[in-house]
């Protein structure tokens, strides 16, 4: 049966000061005491965003929020609204904030409770490609505030002073970068959006577009504004046919309502947009070599300063940000930084969007406030690791990151606290990893990656990371040296020093941090030639248990007839013989098979 | 000259407006994901299945697509909106669960629990 009444209460930090979990105490006993129990489902989610009037509780259908509640409130809502029907217009609090709109559909299912939907706010909720959709949620409104009310110092002012950083990896202050480029004078400057994705398993920035954006197009008009440009360019991957062909529409339909190209909704401002496509390599979300692949060079990073704010495309001032940061502008303008202030941690405000995946229960596109701790991540929002197994790490920052084992669960994540732990924010991936994964193998995997990328400009990048993934491929073989973590460190940290861009400067990464968090494990591939999640091939022995019920399919599979054994008796694997190539492993109905 | 707000409020009155001419008043309204990643799952061959119970009469619903709200391994979703109810979040809609729903959930208001996310 569904329930009559879904309730949220606010179980944020804020609102647990304030008192949330008493009422959720109180509200149980109500519900007890009216025999609505049954009828009724309480849930609680993540901060509201709505602090300054906590405790929050919220009553569906009808997304009715009643703030700033006391204990002696509770029996009023339960026996007013729940049992009569008819809602407490006192108690309840009236916000029109841009944020929340997801939360009203999506709120009170536990994956989503959890979260906190700045940027995606209309993703899921709204029809992409209708202006139509996106005007009657407050679409443009943000960028009419900004030419009617604001002048283009003013919205600077507002995106420094709302603490937003950059999204797309480096966390660098938005508000300062557009600040350099407002400075700058003379036109043409440049506004582009960088969208080319390139982490591997990375589809944020895809989802955004695909599920809203206008919200591009408008966040970077009001750049554009504040900014002093008239000419927006969105890089995109061309592996993302459907995100291109929506913002291709988002833009046409713009221009065509006169929200882009000439005097923008009769004012003094225009600025209108066009798509670049980029063809795939992760070197090109570099901003220099970015701004090379637009200007039709090839896609290599150049040495900074002089920075892009300054001397970007075709030499011009370019102010360039990622989609999510693109995304928080117009809520930063419409509801204000001190609102957007009031989200996140002291040096990371707002939320950030993460790719939830690996070992998790519930995989998926999440958004949660900054500060929210990995452990709500993992088992509030992400539901826990399935099949029993224990956690062991989380990979964050893709290729450019690190892996955080169980003692940083509870670190409430920011761009700080993830790089003194040893990892980074980056763009958002987040892999969880359980006890079936080897973390040499994981290092090996994000190397051979950042490897292949490398654009080959500098000898540490090009070079060093070969060294790297060839002491890798060793260790994970089994022919790994007494000395080789010594010597991928060194390597490592040289390679950090020694490149130009992010790639190289973060390529060693992942190893470094393994290395640091999981040594045991590089010790025993190395001294004890094992591997104890049984992933690395070469370290793993083939064993044929007392389950064996003598059917012989694993002796006709082996190719090098390693198998011995007669009808229905144990068989035996000849260890010398053996290529440990798993086919038998693979083969045997009855698992009879171990990996030891 | 009225003022870039003022003439932004007036196109959001006249989109709306739009809206409501499509049928958004409708008593439910049907979203579908349509992101890469639900359409991989199969949601086209499911919204063709809503598509097409409209076109042979059904009626009192606005049907239309959404982007991906991020449930990855839930997904193709659908969503059932309707005034005073809570919102019905479905997953895993192959286009057998489809009719289902049309059949069920939309013919006859009855909510399908067993698929819906919770
Ligand atoms: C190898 C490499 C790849 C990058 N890829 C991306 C990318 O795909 N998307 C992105 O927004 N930023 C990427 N960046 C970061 C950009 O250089 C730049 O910092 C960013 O676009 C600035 O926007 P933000 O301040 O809004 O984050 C990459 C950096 C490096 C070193
Ligand atoms: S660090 Fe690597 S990817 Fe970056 S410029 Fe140097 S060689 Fe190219
Ligand atoms: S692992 Fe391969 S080679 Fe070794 S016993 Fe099994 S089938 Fe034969
Ligand atoms: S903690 Fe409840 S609204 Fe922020
Ligand atoms: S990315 Fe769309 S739901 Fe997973």
């Amino acid at each position: 049966m569904t329930a009559t009444y879904r309730i949220i209460v606010c179980d944020g930090t804020s609102c647990l000061n304030s008192g949330a979990r008493t009422l959720t105490t109180v509200l149980k006993a109500q519900l007890d005491k009216h025999g609505l129990t049954d009828k009724t489902t309480v849930s609680l989610s993540g901060c509201l965003g709505m602090c300054d009037k906590g405790p929050i509780v919220v009553v569906n259908p009808g997304y009715t929020l009643y703030g700033s509640l006391t204990e002696g409130d509770i029996p009023e809502i339960v026996e007013e609204h729940l049992v009569k029907g008819k809602p407490i217009a006192r108690l309840a609090i009236q916000e029109d904030h841009l944020y929340n709109r997801f939360f009203r559909v999506f709120g009170d299912a536990k994956f989503f409770g959890h979260q906190m939907r700045v940027t995606l706010r209309n993703c899921g909720i709204i029809d992409p490609e209708s202006i139509d959709d996106y005007l009657s949620l407050r679409g443009y409104e943000a960028l009419a505030k900004a030419v009617t009310d604001m002048t283009p110092q003013q919205v600077v002012a507002e995106v420094e002073k709302s603490g937003l950083r950059g999204r797309g990896g480096a966390g660098f202050p938005t508000g300062t970068k557009w600040k350099f480029t407002a400075a700058q004078v003379g036109t043409p400057k440049y506004v582009i959006c960088n969208a080319d994705e390139g982490d591997p398993g990375a589809f944020m920035d895809r989802s955004a577009i695909e599920g809203d954006p206008h919200t591009i197009v408008e966040g970077m008009a009001i750049g554009g504004y504040a900014v002093g440009s008239s000419k927006g360019i969105v890089y995109i991957r061309a592996e993302y046919p459907l995100a291109i062909r929506r913002i291709t529409k988002a833009i046409e339909d713009a221009r065509a309502h006169g929200l882009l190209g000439e005097n923008i909704l009769g004012s003094d401002f225009s600025f209108d947009m066009e798509i670049r496509l980029g063809a795939g390599a992760f070197v090109c979300g570099e901003e220099t070599a970015l701004i090379h692949s637009i200007e039709g060079a090839r896609g290599m990073p150049r040495p900074r300063p002089p920075y892009p704010s300054v001397q970007g495309l075709f030499g011009r001032p370019t102010l360039i940000n990622n989609v999510e940061t693109w995304a928080n502008v117009p809520v930063i303008v419409l509801d204000g930084a001190n609102w957007f202030r009031t989200v996140g941690t002291e040096t990371s405000k707002g939320t950030k969007v993460f790719a939830l995946a690996g070992k998790v229960v519930n995989t998926g596109l999440i958004e949660v406030p900054m500060g929210t701790t990995l452990r709500q991540i993992i088992y509030d929002v992400g539901g826990g690791i399935p099949g029993g197994k224990a956690f062991k790490a989380v990979q964050t920052g893709g290729p450019s990151g690190g892996c955080l084992p169980e003692q940083y669960l509870d670190t409430p994540i920011d761009y700080d606290s993830l790089a003194k732990a040893g990892s980074i924010m980056g763009s958002g991936g987040m892999i969880v990893i359980d006890e079936d994964s080897c973390m040499v193998d994981i290092a090996k995997f994000f190397l051979e990656f950042t490897q292949n990328e490398s654009c080959g400009k500098c000898t540490p990048c090009r070079e060093g990371t070969k060294r790297m993934l060839e002491i890798l491929t060793r260790i994970t073989e089994g022919k790994g040296q007494a000395g080789d973590i010594d010597k991928l460190e060194r390597l490592g940290k040289m390679i950090q020093k020694a490149s130009l861009c992010g790639l190289g400067q973060s390529a060693p990464n992942p190893v470094l941090s393994t290395i640091k968090n999981f040594r045991a494990e590089y010790e025993e591939h190395i001294h004890d030639k094992r591997c104890r999640a049984r992933v690395c091939e070469n370290l793993v022995t083939y064993e044929i248990t007392e389950k064996c019920v003598g059917c012989g399919a694993c002796r006709k599979v082996c190719p090098v007839t390693a198998i011995a054994g007669g009808p229905k008796k144990q068989h035996v694997i000849d260890q010398d013989k053996c290529i440990k190539c798993g086919q038998c492993f693979k083969t045997c109905k009855f698992e009879a098979i171990a990996k030891v | 000259m009225p003022t870039p707000l003022e003439l932004i409020k007036k196109k959001r009155a006249e989109a709306v407006s739009r809206i409501i001419g499509k049928g958004y008043l409708s008593t439910k309204r049907v979203y579908v994901g349509m992101a890469t990643c639900e359409i991989a799952a199969g949601s086209k061959d499911v919204m063709e299945v809503f598509r097409k119970a409209v076109s042979l009469g059904l009626t009192d619903v606005y049907l239309s697509q959404k982007g991906c709200a991020g449930r990855c391994n839930l997904e193709p979703t659908v969503e059932v909106i309707e005034a005073g109810k809570s919102p019905i979040k479905y997953g895993k809609v192959d286009t057998t669960r489809a009719q289902e729903i049309i059949e069920r959930h939309l013919k006859k208001g009855e909510v399908i629990q067993e698929w819906v996310i919770d």
